[in-house]
């Protein structure tokens, strides 16, 4: 399946449409830290929130890379289950690939600052709760992608609904106050966990979100997949 | 390998395209998909092969390592020929040597050598048909679904299909295959399997039914295309022979050809 996964990451690489994810991206990091110095923990949890949308446009534009005849060579090739999850890894790693570029970026245009108080968290303790925000809205992002996908949706019309309406849902119902928080992955929950008190039942409370609605999410994505054939 | 009351169709409120289809295919044994264009032969292939799930019914006992060559390959990928048949070789779980091995043999085998280092979407049609069907030979299958094989390729390639059935054959796999073009008279052992209204029915062989010949009258210029069709429907095809009369002046082609078919022999 690593042969399948590094095939689909080439395609998605040699075809040059991973520029445009990439420079939206950068663009909204530059955003993002244009404005000012923050400490990592706050700023990392905004960078998660900001990249949700384009992690899962990425996604989508790698799914849709491949031919459909060619998604179907493969399936005969290393088995319909086996396709479905090396499309889902390699999205994840082309994600992994973009949180790090996230992680790094802010350090590279002085986006970040240290401690400015005695109470305020050390960078180590901002920067892992910022990988973990990140890491928190990979999952999501990529069942988000893989489930405006051709192959999942059918139609690209069809598709960009699916993101637009996933990208704008994960911000609005994420809003303090929202009624049905749970219908989105916990990203505005995540960076307001982050710029506030992080204490560990919270964390471990966000995670299993992140995890149930990705999971419910990627469920979904393969319902679809099985019900387009 | 068995298809067992296997139902189909690709949308939840459309018509079923195939419906309650019962065949089988043993190792060793080479099928010929026969039908009119849009009944489902690609359809009925592609769920030999795995490409698509039946929505009733079953496929039992599919060969571990299927051989897929779509009708249309798909050429828009942004490898070269080399890259990508490398890159599925080793999908289809060759290690770095032997994939290496086995594309250097079939690009050689199947004229691609020249072309190994070209683009994908800068084949030609039957260029990318031999590509096609090079990743299906990558590893040696069990079971080869070759959809339109024949389709685009030049002579040479084309008298090297049988050929290559015959190797999957020798090796104790089998084979389905699809065509309308009347090519798989170079099949003669082939079972014939007729796609129409959904289901599939096989034609066997009645050696004491009685046979008519049909002399069928065509302009000179359309019996390629007459014979293909006859064949692809399961006649016959005896000879070709100018028409007697064909020095008279004709009104359309000014030339005509008579084909002659035995009919009743395959039905």
């Amino acid at each position: 399946m690593s042969a399948l996964i590094r095939l689909r990451l080439a395609g998605f690489l040699r075809t040059g449409r991973a520029l445009a994810p990439l420079l939206a991206g950068l663009v909204v990091l530059g955003t993002l830290y244009g404005g000012g110095r923050a400490q990592p923990a706050e700023a990392y949890g905004v960078s998660a929130v900001v990249l949700f949308p384009v992690l899962a446009w990425q996604t989508k534009i790698l799914l849709d890379v491949e031919p459909d005849v060619q998604r179907r060579l493969a399936q005969v090739a290393v088995g319909v289950a086996r396709e479905r999850l090396a499309g889902l890894l390699a999205a994840g790693v082309a994600a992994l690939v973009a949180v790090a570029v996230a992680l790094v970026f802010p350090w590279l245009v002085g986006g970040v600052t240290g401690p400015v108080d005695p109470s305020d968290r050390s960078v180590p303790v901002g920067v892992a709760l910022g990988v973990w925000a990140h890491l928190l809205a990979v999952p999501a992002a990529v069942a988000l992608g893989a489930l405006a996908s051709r192959a999942s949706v059918g139609g690209a019309g069809y598709g960009v609904a699916v993101l637009a309406l996933g990208g704008v849902g994960a911000v609005v119902l994420g809003l303090a106050g929202s009624v049905v928080p749970w219908l989105a992955p916990p990203i505005m929950a995540t960076a307001r966990t982050t710029a506030g008190d992080a204490a560990a039942l919270t964390l471990l409370g966000l995670t299993a979100w992140a995890v149930a609605w990705s999971a419910a999410a990627f469920g979904g994505y393969l319902w679809r997949r099985r019900a387009q054939g | 390998m068995r298809l067992e009351n296997v139902w189909l169709r690709y949308h939840r409120r459309g018509p079923w395209v195939l419906r309650g289809v019962d065949v089988r295919i043993g190792p060793g044994e080479v099928a010929v998909v026969l039908g009119r264009n849009g009944v489902g032969k690609s359809t009925l292939l592609q769920v030999a092969g795995g490409v698509l799930r039946p929505g009733r019914g079953r496929v039992a006992d599919r060969p571990g390592r299927v051989g897929w060559v779509p009708e249309r390959f798909p050429a828009d990928q942004p490898f070269t020929v080399a890259r990508y048949l490398t890159g599925m070789a080793r999908v289809a779980g060759l290690d770095g040597p032997a994939a290496d091995e086995a594309v250097t043999g079939w690009t050689d085998r199947l004229g691609l050598a020249a072309f190994r280092a070209v683009r994908l979407p800068e084949l030609s049609k039957g260029t990318a048909q031999k590509v096609g069907l090079a990743q299906a030979m990558l590893r040696p299958p069990g079971l080869l679904v070759l959809d339109e094989p024949w389709e685009g390729l030049d002579a040479t390639t084309r008298e090297l299909v049988p050929e290559l059935i015959d190797e999957v054959l020798t090796a104790g796999g089998a084979v389905l295959v699809s065509d309308h073009r009347g090519e798989t008279v170079r099949l003669p052992g082939a079972r014939r399997w007729t796609v129409a209204d959904g289901t599939v029915t096989e034609e066997t062989s009645a050696p004491d039914e009685a046979i008519a010949v049909v002399e069928v009258a065509v302009p000179a210029a359309r019996v390629a295309g007459t014979v293909a069709r006859l064949r692809a429907d399961g006649h016959q095809v005896l000879r070709v022979r100018p028409d007697a009369s064909s020095n008279k002046p004709q009104a359309v082609d000014g030339a005509g050809a008579v084909v002659e078919q035995a009919a009743g022999e395959t039905r």
